[in-house]
């Protein structure tokens, strides 16, 4: 192979080696009827989404909860905040993905947060949803708590 | 999606509220079965000091869109906004109830948007998530 390839260094998530501007990106998503069913069954869910042929609005929201997990290393976390806006609806066979950028990093009472924007998209890059979530960064050493996803 | 005629949506209307029962497998399906997290791997979640494996307080926001598409149809996935914060952690073997109160009722863009007050509990009467939940109405 000709072209030379740059790698991508994972770090340790601190409020120190994050950097406010970062953006993230998620893998494509494509949405099959076995991800309706399944976050039907986890949130017992029984509007008849797939024979609508549409998405519980919240279908994704993990791929934005996990953008931070494409650049750093993420001993633990606590989601403390989720915004949604619903734009458009997610279709079945829709391919989609996941925007982020770090938006702001503080620390309260002590404790790190970190604030991210995201747009989930489909595969012209129509927004569907956008957001915003703040979640609470509990480095390695004094992690005693959180979600360690 | 059809259009679904306007609800009655008065100020003040309490909603129908519902109850969750949060077993370890419906966890597992929504946020994935994986070592070292304290979702899905019990003895994990006690080493970081809690009593067994935590609920995502994503799925919530599930609880209450389920709540918002009851009240207005699935076309709140157009238009349709949630802020939450989740404030107390919910565990596995837990009985949530997802609670709203329509709060405003403002004009936008020709449409009526419908503000709900949304909260969950768990069985204790603790809050572990609240915020605020719109959508349109034609």
């Amino acid at each position: 192979m000709g072209q030379s390839r740059t790698l991508v260094e994972f770090k340790k998530l601190t409020l120190d080696s994050l950097r406010v501007g970062e953006e993230f990106v998620s893998d494509d998503h494509l949405v099959i009827p076995e991800d309706i069913a399944a976050h039907a069954f986890a949130v017992e869910d029984d509007h008849p989404w797939l024979a609508e042929g549409v998405a519980p609005p919240t279908l994704m929201a993990n791929q934005a909860l996990h953008l931070r997990h494409s650049r750093y290393i993420v001993h633990a976390g606590l989601h403390a905040r989720m915004e949604f806006n619903f734009l458009e609806p997610i279709r079945l066979g829709m391919r989609v993905r996941t925007r982020g950028k770090v938006v702001d990093k503080y620390e309260r009472r002590g404790k790190p947060y970190m604030v991210t924007e995201y747009v989930t998209e489909d595969e012209t890059g129509r927004a569907l949803v956008r957001g915003q979530f703040t979640q609470m960064i509990i480095p390695e050493p004094e992690a005693s708590h959180g979600h360690a996803r | 999606m059809a259009t679904r005629v306007e609800p009655k949506i008065a100020v003040g209307e309490t909603l129908p509220s519902f109850v969750k029962d949060i077993s370890q497998r419906r966890i597992d399906v929504y946020s994935g079965v994986k070592p070292n997290s304290i979702h899905s791997d019990e003895a994990w979640a006690r080493k970081k000091g809690f009593s067994t494996c935590l609920a995502q307080g994503m799925m919530s926001t599930a609880y209450v869109s389920q709540m918002m598409v009851k009240l207005l149809g699935p076309d709140f996935a157009r238009g349709g906004t949630m802020s939450m914060a989740f404030i107390k952690p919910v565990y596995a073997g837990d009985r949530l109830s997802v609670h709203g109160v329509i709060k405003d009722r403002q004009s936008d863009n020709g449409a009526t948007r419908v503000v709900v007050e949304v909260w969950v509990e768990n069985q204790h009467g603790d809050k572990t998530a609240v915020g605020h939940a719109t959508g349109l109405v034609s």
